[in-house]
């Protein structure tokens, strides 16, 4: 039995070869954007799975402010490396605890260089204490876990690294030179061992483990502190909450028994609803829950309801096809029935019809998804792989999960309807019935026209929205115009400077790329107002080719500009009032008071996302009242050659740091990646988009044909009581132009509702406009007509005699 | 065999009963090959699918084999189907995706006939229709006549013990009806099949021993055919 219905599928479908490709096509299209999908969640579900042990590894978070962007306190993954010892002393639970540096964002890439051989850069190395692998329990190739770390001036290295240091000899033994910055004068490390790549990401992900012997100890002035992030292993069937207890408890009498040593008030602590805590967190958890981040699920969300609907629509075209293709089914289901076929039996036979296609498209995106892998990895920057993802067995099963799902989803509709058709009636020709399922059709189709008005609504509104950002008057040039990984070596700039073509060399915390603010409060006028400082040096603002509004930038004219002066933007001005050029202000700085001038205006300009507002902002020159730095070390070049000027800078600086290696962006290419994420969206909905519009139009095109066949009968008898083709071409239009219609409508809000949002995003935004909804209907009303045209031009262009004889 | 006693079947519509049926009361006996006739519309196809329980009558009552059947549950209805009744269709109604072969073979798969006793049943009903070389074919292979011998082999296959027909012939030239009715004849004398058939032809008629001749839903005649 199970032999012959197969038969009988497969033979159907060579049968229906047109239908039968759209079906399988379109599901198959919809299965590869939702298995992409599980792919990407596998991947970030799979971080920190490469070994079972893990699951007993917690990482330690401590609530602080340092270094928050809001200035406040908040539960960070960098503790102060005090709390290890804490731990490892007063925590009866715990076996091992680490210190290890964390992933700064503006940490240089260091250099290493092999005996004499020219140095390369290396990112993601990282100082820990002697307890790394105590914790982390991975597999030693070279060397051992026990005496890896066990010296100071020692490191361990990932396969993958050693492999590029020293190819396929022995790492072992061999000793590299460590340069962390420019200025350094190198480390010689001793590679005690060589560990083997993880299958998984990891959140403490590392090149390098590095025992230089700085993590060892704690700073030994009790007011200065050193931060870095803390793992933790524990005990098997270690309680979770009662470590938090412990950990908790712990915490308090210490800080409670230090703060005479810091000159705090214990009581400070808890000022302004303040409170201390220490937190464990186990591992697996982690990475789906890093501070200041919104977590890679709630990223993902859009995209998961996108490729959802994707699949959806899918099925929703082979719902539709096979209830409409059921009424040649009809006569099948008749005799079988009088035959003796249960009605079970029948809705197992178009199940398995329906898991048939399901299956040829589920291999279909399997094929899809090897072509389209690598250009995925490349735009969303990932790794991804199916036949090697190291959960392919998980990956099938969901797979297999999938499918079945699909099956029953898109199967079951169509196999009740066709299992019940009545004998009696279907047998004399009477498909009557077959109308049944019309309403549902007619509801499908609407909700798919829905979708995909809805996108292309959304994809104009977003090109729009793009155009807008990518031709936004920054406020400064970034054409020829470089940022080098550096701090501002005076010696280095006086020798860029006398390279021909180079303009202007300066520093500043302020730049697209890499900012680092710093919350002031100034009092002028006796209100208190709170600023971002922004250090730079005194051609900072020339280089950026900042546009001056009022006053004048900082010039070594003015010896006053060393002293203190300082220019504001727009914003800042705004919050200071009308004419505040020559106004002075001032701030408590160690209580002391410093008095500032203000000299000049700049309009505001970006250095960050669009979703982000200008931050009202100082510029200042000047010492006085604190300063800060980070690596930006900008130059302006006023030449065409740029390559060439940038090739000579490198001379410069190979002869100044001969064992540091230059790293530079250039400002365009950090404006693209404030812009990326963006994009990266647009295009992926864009991809969206078009897949959507056309499987609604696969779906509209078979459901055209079919309806045009079954009513030839009623064509051909319009055609002999003299209806011109086309009438005929309209009258099949005029079924599918209302529920387009009726889908534009209800698609308007809806897109009106998510645009809007996604629009209110970003603190620079065009107003909502009209056309793109104009446009939008009337694309979807064009290509239905086309579509359907398509078919009804067929049907209407045939020979009535033949239809009127056909029976 | 078959016990009706006053079969009504009507519709109602707008509280306007339009009788199908009226008080039709017959028995058929095992063995007997009987005609159905009348003019279009009296209810001839009507009263085959009641007593083929492919609709129910609205009123009276119908006993198959001494069992009562007016309304019966779907499994048993399945269970007689497989087991008792063959039908044979004006239209043929082949399944087009099967070839001859499936096609005889389907019921006795819904029998759960075993697969050797299945192949050798077949092979005696190709045999026994001349349809041996055709096996492989589909249906739309066929002349009209060959598909109809293949719909009463497929009816034949489950080994019935009434087959119901319903213008066997309707829609064949005359010498191929001539060939199916002497089959239905054979059949009926040779294997002493119960037929039912419903026919407009007087002279297909013939080939029966009874013959029930209804109008406007009664029926007026009830002949022995000599």
């Amino acid at each position: 039995m199970f032999k012959l219905n197969l038969k009988i599928a497969l033979r159907n479908l060579f049968r229906n070869k047109v239908y039968a490709a759209i079906n399988i096509g379109g599901l198959a299209i919809g299965l590869t954007a939702f298995v992409l999908m599980l792919l990407y969640i596998n991947h970030e579900e799979s971080y920190d799975t490469w070994d079972a042990g893990l699951k007993n590894v917690y990482q330690i978070r401590e609530r602080h402010s340092f270094f928050t962007p809001d200035n406040k306190e908040h539960l960070q993954e960098s503790n102060e490396s005090r709390v290890g010892n804490l731990i490892r002393q007063k925590v009866p639970q715990v076996i091992a605890v680490t210190k290890v540096d964390p992933d700064w964002d503006f940490r240089t890439d260091n250099s290493v260089s092999v005996g004499k051989a020219e140095p390369i850069a290396v990112n993601r190395m990282k100082d820990a204490d002697s307890s790394f692998f105590h914790v982390f329990k991975y597999r030693f190739i070279q060397g051992s876990e026990s005496k890896a770390l066990s010296a100071p001036k020692s490191v361990v290295l990932k396969q993958s690294l050693a492999k590029r240091l020293f190819g396929e000899d022995i790492a072992l033994g061999k000793v590299i030179k460590v340069l962390a910055w420019q200025g350094d004068e190198g480390t010689d490390l001793t590679v005690t061992g060589v560990v083997e790549d993880s299958a998984t990401p990891e959140t403490a992900g590392f090149t390098a483990i590095m025992r230089t012997g700085n993590r060892d100890r704690d700073p030994d002035n009790p007011t200065n502190s050193n931060y870095c992030q803390i793992y933790a292993r524990v005990n098997n069937d270690t309680d979770l909450e009662l470590l938090n207890q412990t950990l908790k408890k712990v915490y308090i009498d210490y800080k409670k028994s230090t703060a005479p040593f810091k000159k705090i008030e214990y009581r400070s602590y808890f000022a302004d609803g303040k409170y201390l805590e220490l937190k464990a967190l186990p591992l697996a958890k982690v990475h789906g829950n890093r501070p200041f981040e919104i977590s890679w699920l709630e990223k993902l969300k859009p995209v998961i309801a996108i490729c959802i609907f994707l699949l959806l629509v899918s099925i929703i075209n082979f719902v539709n096809l096979v209830t409409a293709q059921s009424v040649q089914r009809a006569k099948e289901v008749g005799v079988k029935k009088v035959m003796g076929a249960y009605k079970q039996q029948l809705i197992g036979q178009f199940l398995l019809e329906c898991a048939l296609q399901s299956i040829v498209a589920l291999f279909l995106a399997v094929i899809l998804i090897e072509v389209l892998l690598p250009s995925f990895n490349t735009q969303f920057h990932v790794e991804l792989s199916f036949w090697y993802n190291p959960h392919l067995a998980g990956m099938l099963l969901q797979l297999f999960g999938l499918f079945t799902l699909v099956t029953l989803l898109a199967g079951f509709y169509p196999a009740w309807i066709l299992s019940n058709y009545n004998p009696a009636s279907v047998l004399k020709g009477n498909y009557g019935d077959s109308l049944r399922g019309v309403t549902l059709r007619n509801v499908l189709v609407v909700f798919q026209f829905i979708i995909s008005v809805t996108f292309i609504i959304a994809i104009s509104v977003m090109h729009l929205q793009t155009n807008y950002l990518n031709n936004k008057d920054l406020g400064f040039e970034r054409s020829n115009l470089i940022n080098i990984r550096s701090g501002y070596d005076q010696s280095l700039v006086d020798k860029i400077k006398r390279i021909p073509g180079v303009q202007y060399v300066a520093t500043t915390t302020q730049v697209m790329g890499n900012t680092f603010n710093v919350p002031q409060e100034i009092e002028y006028n006796g209100n208190k107002i709170s600023l971002n400082t922004v250090t730079i040096s005194m051609d900072a603002l020339s280089a950026l080719g900042v546009k001056l509004l009022k006053g004048r930038v900082f010039s070594k004219e003015y010896k006053q500009d060393t002293i203190n002066t300082v220019v504001l933007n727009e914003a800042a001005a705004k919050l200071i009032g009308k004419n505040p050029i020559g106004k002075s202000y001032k701030i408590i700085n160690q209580d002391k008071m410093l008095n500032f001038q203000i000299v000049g205006v700049i309009k505001d300009y970006h250095n960050e996302g669009f979703d982000k507002g200008v931050l009202p902002t100082l510029y200042k020159v000047t010492h006085l009242g604190g300063t800060s730095s980070t690596n930006n070390l900008i130059v302006k070049l006023n030449s065409d050659k740029s390559a060439a000027i940038i090739e000579k800078i490198k001379t410069e600086w190979k002869r100044t740091y001969p064992d540091f290696l230059m790293e530079y962006t250039t400002l365009n290419t950090a404006f693209d990646k404030v812009l990326e994420n963006n994009n990266r969206f647009i295009s992926m909905i864009m991809l969206f988009s078009v897949v959507s519009v056309s499987l609604s139009l696969l779906g509209l095109f078979a459901l055209s044909t079919f309806v045009a066949k079954r009513r030839t009968k009623e064509i051909a008898m319009r055609k002999i009581l003299g209806a011109s083709n086309m009438q005929i071409v309209g009258l099949l239009n005029k079924t599918f132009l209302v529920l387009v219609i009726i889908a534009n409508l209800i698609s308007w809000p809806v897109a009106y509702l998510v645009v809007g949002k996604w629009l209110s995003g970003f603190a620079y935004r065009i107003d909502m406009p009209l056309y793109p909804f104009l446009l939008a209907t009337i694309v979807s009303i064009i290509i239905a007509v086309l579509t359907v045209s398509i078919q009804a031009r067929k049907a209407a262009l045939g020979n009535p005699v033949k239809a009127l004889k056909y029976e | 065999m078959i016990q009706l006693n006053n079969i009504e079947k009507y519709y109602a519509n707008k509280g306007v009963k339009n009788y199908v049926l009226r008080l039709v009361t017959t028995t058929i006996k095992q063995g007997e090959f009987v005609s159905i006739m009348g003019p279009s519309g009296a209810g001839k196809s009507t009263l085959l699918n009641i007593i083929g329980m492919l609709e129910e009558p609205t009123y009276g009552t119908y006993e198959f084999m001494g069992e009562d059947v007016t309304s019966l549950n779907e499994r048993k209805r399945i269970e007689l189907y497989r087991n008792h009744i063959g039908f044979v269709f004006q239209a043929y109604h082949l399944i087009d995706e099967m070839t001859v072969y499936e096609n005889i073979e389907a019921p006795l798969l819904y029998k759960k006939v075993g697969s050797s006793e299945r192949a050798s049943r077949i092979a005696d009903l190709l045999d026994r229709f001349n349809i041996v070389a055709k096996k492989d074919l589909f249906p739309n292979q066929l002349s009209g006549g060959q598909q109809q011998l293949v719909g009463i082999a497929r009816a034949l296959a489950a080994q019935p013990s009434i087959i119901l027909a319903d213008e066997p012939t309707g829609n064949l030239q005359s010498a191929q009806a001539e060939e199916i009715m002497e089959l239905f004849k054979k059949l009926n004398q040779e294997d002493g099949i119960t037929i039912i058939q419903v026919t407009h032809s007087e002279k297909n008629a013939q080939y029966g021993n009874r013959i029930l001749h209804i109008a406007d839903g009664v029926v007026k005649e009830d002949v022995t055919v000599a």
